[in-house]
């Protein structure tokens, strides 16, 4: 495991004072209202603040805000491949890496990238791939690179949103928009779009059966091109939670085009 | 992964095959190949399994060590997993090749087991906050013929069944300090309840309908599949989409069900079996690498 | 101009019997969708029927395709072939370079044989060409001169100044007035300044 060597962390001993003072929480509420005041067991997601354009150096770009949850993506290309091994004259690469910003969650996240990091980046890439038309651009790569700036829950969702937008941004040619949701079951009620508590809270709470869920999906083509469940789920509710997560993309749809043709408009119209 | 390069012709001769639940080599739809498991192969681990499906082998050994639990749950053991793509299973796995596909089955593992109810980690604990048992198990790919999450996930269960941790009694010394103490009888050992202990099941989509157990050329053909954890009761502890293509969500709807019920019906004659050799004991021929 | 509808990619524009399909969309199961997020163009040409596609106002990145005359710039010579840079793609620039090989038989069209990569080019050259494939994995985009429009169009000289292209196959140094070999492209009158 490739450590660290540029930053002093102090000795192995020491741990965060976050676990001295850490109390498992209250135990997190499995009944009536959340804690943000949104709704049980109903597609209630946070708003969004999105907006296109930010890194001006990057070919696309997007920043999005969800709650406390923000993100920014950027992608360059397509450009030569890095690796000459890994062209492929058919069709281009696409390249995903998801980081967090080592301030992002309560514990300090390490620099190095994680098996973490590593997880949602493979999850990522199986999210785009379908969306992204790469046999147009052959013998080339498209990075797209994606910094979770602060993490309050449904990290890799906003995640999948945020990159098909910088994508979008960036000229690439895509199939559709790929919009990400999440979920976490909680015995027999859910919550979509949880926060950081809500879906990290298992390890100090009850008996009860809990399943975090996320899903990319294609909204124009109603194809999933991502999912990804843990924790413990019956059938049944695993299938109700993809419907539901279908149901809370479909939600934020309408705010992504907003966005995107507030984008373009931006950058004056061509004249013909 | 390990690939084989197939042509359009044999693209189409598997999907026209498949679309009438005849596969290339005479299976149904949801049928796996020959499994061979065997116990106990390796003497230096704590437990040990073999498991041989169709050209797919996977040596899994599990050795407890006892170390600190985690500082948020310290009444807790837990498990770590590192998966091995040996360079015996294909050459594209000599020297670092192999170590994504590795990371990949490895996070895939650590998702499989992140809930309360598939191993009983409290049982695990020798006296919370200080000592506890640590299960390392390690995953070796010998030979690679697609399919690599059932073939582990099977392999691990047996393992873990075999698995025989050595009880230990805590004493406290003269300075108040503790003292562990393991029990000199090598059969006086705790054994690992792998009644939850989910498996997976991994259904490739290939043109309109989807197959359990796929070979490495039905792989090819196929744009997407869907991984599913399932228990002996049905509760699916995780599930993915692997590969670069979309699923029409209602796909995805009839795979969790069939996953879900050839998942359910592999756990009940998998524990006769391990049960079986078990009771055999010293008496069974050890069949070893050699076949 | 009447305001031009925007569009998202994935949003479906019109069915195929409408429109031909252009540049920017995609045809599935009947219907012309966009894939990129711009303006819809609809262009009309006299008879056939009417072309829809999508535009951004920044053209969108081109790739080097077989047939296209790029622009790119000399970065290292050898006696068998001349390694350049891609800037380029017709008058659009590209974000990031690709490479590009010029063999020593592509320069010229008339006594390929007798070309010497050192008389034809040299390091900082910037050179118009024609991409003629586009190579295999191991090498790169793989680009020609053999015809009269391609060649050197800037060449600075020994001295360090722009030079000025006397013929074909020679430009002279205003400052030394000394020539220099290079295999000069000849300027379409339309391009030239009065």
């Amino acid at each position: 495991m490739p450590t660290d060597t540029k930053r002093v962390r102090g000795p192995d001993v020491s741990q965060s004072p976050v676990l001295l003072g850490y109390k498992p929480a209250a135990v997190l509420a499995s009944r009536g209202p959340r804690e943000d005041g949104r709704q049980r067991d109903q597609v209630d997601v946070r708003p969004v603040f999105v907006r296109c354009g930010l890194v001006s150096q990057a070919k696309g770009s997007a920043y999005i805000e969800a709650g406390n949850t923000k993100l920014i993506s950027c992608v360059y290309g397509p450009r030569e491949t890095d690796r000459k091994d890994e062209t492929d004259m058919k069709s281009g690469r696409l390249t995903t890496d998801v980081r967090f910003a080592p301030f992002s969650c309560p514990e300090r996240v390490p620099w190095i990238q994680g098996s973490q990091d590593k997880d949602l980046s493979l999850m990522l890439h199986e999210s785009l791939q379908p969306a992204v038309c790469l046999q147009r651009y052959p013998r080339s790569q498209i990075d797209v690179s994606v910094m979770v700036l602060e993490n309050s829950g449904s990290a890799l969702a906003h995640a999948v949103t945020c990159a098909s937008l910088a994508l979008a941004d960036a000229g690439i040619e895509m199939y559709d928009l790929v919009l990400g949701c999440s979920l976490q079951q909680v015995g027999s009620s859910y919550v979509v779009d949880p926060s950081y508590l809500e879906e990290n809270g298992w390890r100090c709470n009850s008996s009860e059966s809990r399943g975090g869920l996320t899903v990319a999906f294609l909204p124009s083509l109603n194809q999933i091109s991502g999912l990804q469940s843990d924790g413990e789920m019956s059938e049944e509710t695993l299938t109700a939670g993809v419907r539901t997560c279908i149901e809370g993309c479909y939600k934020l749809y309408p705010v992504i085009q907003k966005v995107l043709t507030k984008a373009v408009r931006r950058a004056a119209p061509p004249s013909t | 992964m390990a690939t084989v390069q197939v042509s359009e012709a044999e693209k189409v001769y598997i999907l026209h095959g498949i679309r009438d639940d005849l596969r290339v080599d005479g299976r149904g739809c949801e049928d796996y190949r020959h499994m061979e498991i065997e116990t106990d192969v390796v003497s230096n681990t704590d437990g040990s399994a073999k498991v041989t499906l169709g050209h797919t082998a996977v040596l899994v050994g599990v050795k407890a060590e006892i170390g600190k639990p985690r500082p948020m749950i310290p009444n807790e053991g837990y498990l770590e997993f590192f998966v091995d793509c040996s360079a015996n299973a294909t050459p594209e796995f000599e020297g670092r090749g192999g170590e994504e596909l590795g990371t990949n089955l490895s996070n895939v593992l650590y998702k499989v087991f992140s809930n309360k109810h598939s191993l009983d980690l409290h049982s695990l604990s020798i006296s919370p906050g200080e000592h506890c048992w640590v299960l390392y198990v390690d995953v070796l790919l010998l030979q690679c013929d697609g399919n690599l999450y059932d073939a582990i996930s099977i392999a691990i269960k047996a393992a873990l069944f075999n698995t025989k941790i050595p009880r230990v009694n805590i004493t406290s010394d003269d300075e108040g300090g503790k003292e562990i103490e393991l029990s000199d009888d090598p059969y006086d050992c705790m054994r690992v309840n792998v009644e939850n202990v989910p498996c997976i099941v991994t259904l490739c989509k290939v043109g309109h309908r989807h197959v359990v157990d796929a070979t490495l050329q039905e792989k090819a053909c196929s744009v997407a599949s869907l991984i599913i954890a399932v228990t002996h009761n049905g509760t699916i502890t995780c599930s993915r989409k692997v590969g670069g293509g979309s699923l029409d969500p209602e796909s995805i709807f009839e795979m969790t069900e069939t996953g879900k019920r050839v998942g359910k019906a592999l756990h009940a004659p998998l524990m006769k079996l391990l049960q079986q050799e078990e009771s055999l004991s010293k008496k069974r021929v050890r069949v070893g690498f050699l076949c | 101009m009447s305001p031009m509808k925007l569009c998202v990619p994935g949003e479906s524009l019109c069915s195929e019997g409408d429109c031909n399909p252009g540049a920017g969309v995609y045809l599935r199961h009947g219907y012309i969708y966009s894939s990129l997020a711009g303006f819809v163009l609809k262009t009309t040409e006299g008879e056939k029927l009417p072309v829809i596609s999508v535009v951004r106002e920044t053209e969108a990145q081109l790739l080097p395709d077989v047939g296209a005359i790029v622009t790119c710039k000399v970065t290292s010579t050898n006696p068998r072939f001349a390694k350049v840079h891609i800037l380029y793609v017709g008058s659009t620039p590209l974000k990031d370079r690709f490479r590009g090989t010029i063999r020593k038989e592509d320069v010229r069209a008339t006594e390929k044989d007798k070309v010497e990569i050192y008389k034809s080019f040299r390091t900082g050259d910037i050179v118009l060409a024609k991409v003629i494939s586009l190579g295999d994995i191991q090498s790169n985009y793989l680009l020609t001169t053999a015809e009269n429009e391609l060649g050197v169009v800037v060449a600075h000289s020994e001295a360090g100044a722009q030079m000025i292209p006397i013929s074909w196959c020679e430009m002279q140094c205003p400052l030394t007035h000394a020539k220099e070999f290079r295999k000069v492209a000849r300027v379409q009158p339309e391009y030239l300044e009065a």
